[in-house]
């Protein structure tokens, strides 16, 4: 998003004729328009937590959306500290989830910041909708034994997403009574 | 790259002089050493306080760099390589607190860009880059496998959704859906939720043949060239097909 949004107008000598929009300002603009609509019981017994990805909260702006989002899809929501654009780095960023070798280690390392963030909040979930901090906070989750589960927003709506019954497919045993 | 992986004291002063700017000659000398960025850093705290993971000091290497040019050696190179690739993700945190704004992310991404000239890249981003130039995507995923795991990913939908489609270089769609290469690679089903909520929303979207990668670890591998090359597939395939709108993956 950074790249595509920020610096490729400059890179490329002139702005896009077209808009750059990230999946987390689309989805609560889905929502808010009620345009999708969430069971926000499916979660209900799940504290959740949110991982702001720098690129997308500090540096995209969008940490705003990310809270609405969650107005719709959590009743058990607790915040890190900090947290918004006063975020820590997962320790995945920047290109360290590719580098292997020796950068690993110093990757699972640096992540002991954000590991002992999200242990604070006894959170069960904890949503980022980053590849690089997904794949960070899952090896965290091992490294740091942090005994939670790491979501997507996408992975959420698919649970939590209502689906009008005429949308839905029909069950062929029935047809065929 | 083989051919470029030699110490060249020579290129790497023609880096430090293509890369000299004012705003950066500025940030490097305008440092108080205040100190204020210290406990700002993940690496600095998670490394039990370290001064050398203190975002100051890290900037200094870099000013090093600039003041040495061609008078490098190769053991200073070898740590100023741990220093901008292993040691900072340009996370930006520290920039917020620091009292003038310094940017340590542009400052370490500038030091990237000066072990490029060496050649000098991790082996695993130089992978994704030599992939982005043959496949257009970091994950080296060819065409073919694209619209297979589309298609795969669209049947798989339907199965639920009998509606829903992923439609693919759909010209004049409202919306540009990419992903990040990691999709079809390793988690597939991310591409099928996506195409769920875009059904439901009642979108009018598509899905790109070409230029589907929104990824650019050109960009954190400090080779701009590359960086600039990846985004530009992006900006084909969204006018090409003159969508309104691109959407990046979460």
């Amino acid at each position: 998003m950074r790249a595509l949004q920020f610096e490729a107008p400059v890179w490329l000598g002139r702005d896009h004729n077209f808009e750059v929009v990230h999946s987390v300002t689309l989805f609560a603009e889905y929502l808010r328009e009620g345009r999708i609509k969430l069971d926000k019981s499916v979660f209900a017994n799940e504290r959740c937590t949110y991982q702001d990805p720098c690129n997308v909260s500090r540096n995209g702006g969008c940490g705003k959306d990310a809270r609405e989002i969650i107005k719709y899809l959590c009743e058990d929501f607790v915040e890190m500290e900090p947290h918004g654009d006063y975020n820590f780095c997962c320790g995945g960023g920047g290109g360290a989830i590719p580098m292997a070798g020796a950068f690993r280690e110093r990757r699972l390392r640096s992540g002991k910041v954000k590991a002992e963030q999200i242990r604070a909040t006894g959170a069960s979930i904890c949503i980022t909708p980053c590849h690089n901090c997904y794949d960070q906070i899952r090896d965290l989750n091992k490294e740091y034994e942090l005994g939670i589960k790491v979501l997507s927003f996408k992975e959420m709506f698919e649970e939590a997403l209502i689906v009008p019954e005429e949308l839905k497919a029909k069950d062929e045993d029935e047809d065929e009574e | 790259m083989a051919e470029e992986t030699a110490f060249d004291p020579k290129k790497f002063k023609e880096a430090v002089e293509e890369k000299t700017n004012a705003r950066l000659k500025m940030w490097l000398e305008i440092c108080a050493h205040c100190g204020l960025c210290a406990d700002t850093c993940h690496f600095y705290l998670a490394n039990d306080k370290d001064p050398k993971m203190i975002p100051a000091v890290k900037g200094k290497r870099v000013l090093e760099a600039f003041k040495k040019k061609d008078k490098i050696d190769e053991e200073f190179l070898e740590d100023f390589y741990w220093t901008v690739y292993g040691d900072c993700t340009m996370c930006r945190r520290c920039t917020m607190f620091c009292p003038f704004g310094i940017d340590i992310a542009t400052i370490t991404s500038t030091g990237r860009g000066l072990c490029v000239s060496q050649g000098k890249v991790p082996e695993n981003l130089v992978k994704t880059i030599e992939s982005y130039y043959k496949h257009g995507n970091q994950m080296e995923v060819s065409e073919e496998d694209w619209i297979d795991t589309l298609q795969w990913m669209e049947e798989e939908l339907q199965e639920e959704l009998p509606g829903a489609t992923i439609p693919i270089d759909k010209k004049g769609a409202n919306l540009l859906y990419t992903v990040n290469a990691r999709e079809p690679k390793f988690y597939p089903m991310d591409i099928s939720q996506a195409a769920m909520v875009f059904y439901l929303a009642g979108e009018d979207w598509t899905m790109s043949s070409k230029g589907w990668d929104d990824t650019n670890l050109a960009m954190f591998a400090g080779d701009l060239k590359a960086a600039s090359y990846i985004s530009q597939l992006v900006r084909d395939a969204a006018e090409e097909l003159e969508v309104k709108r691109v959407a990046i993956t979460e």
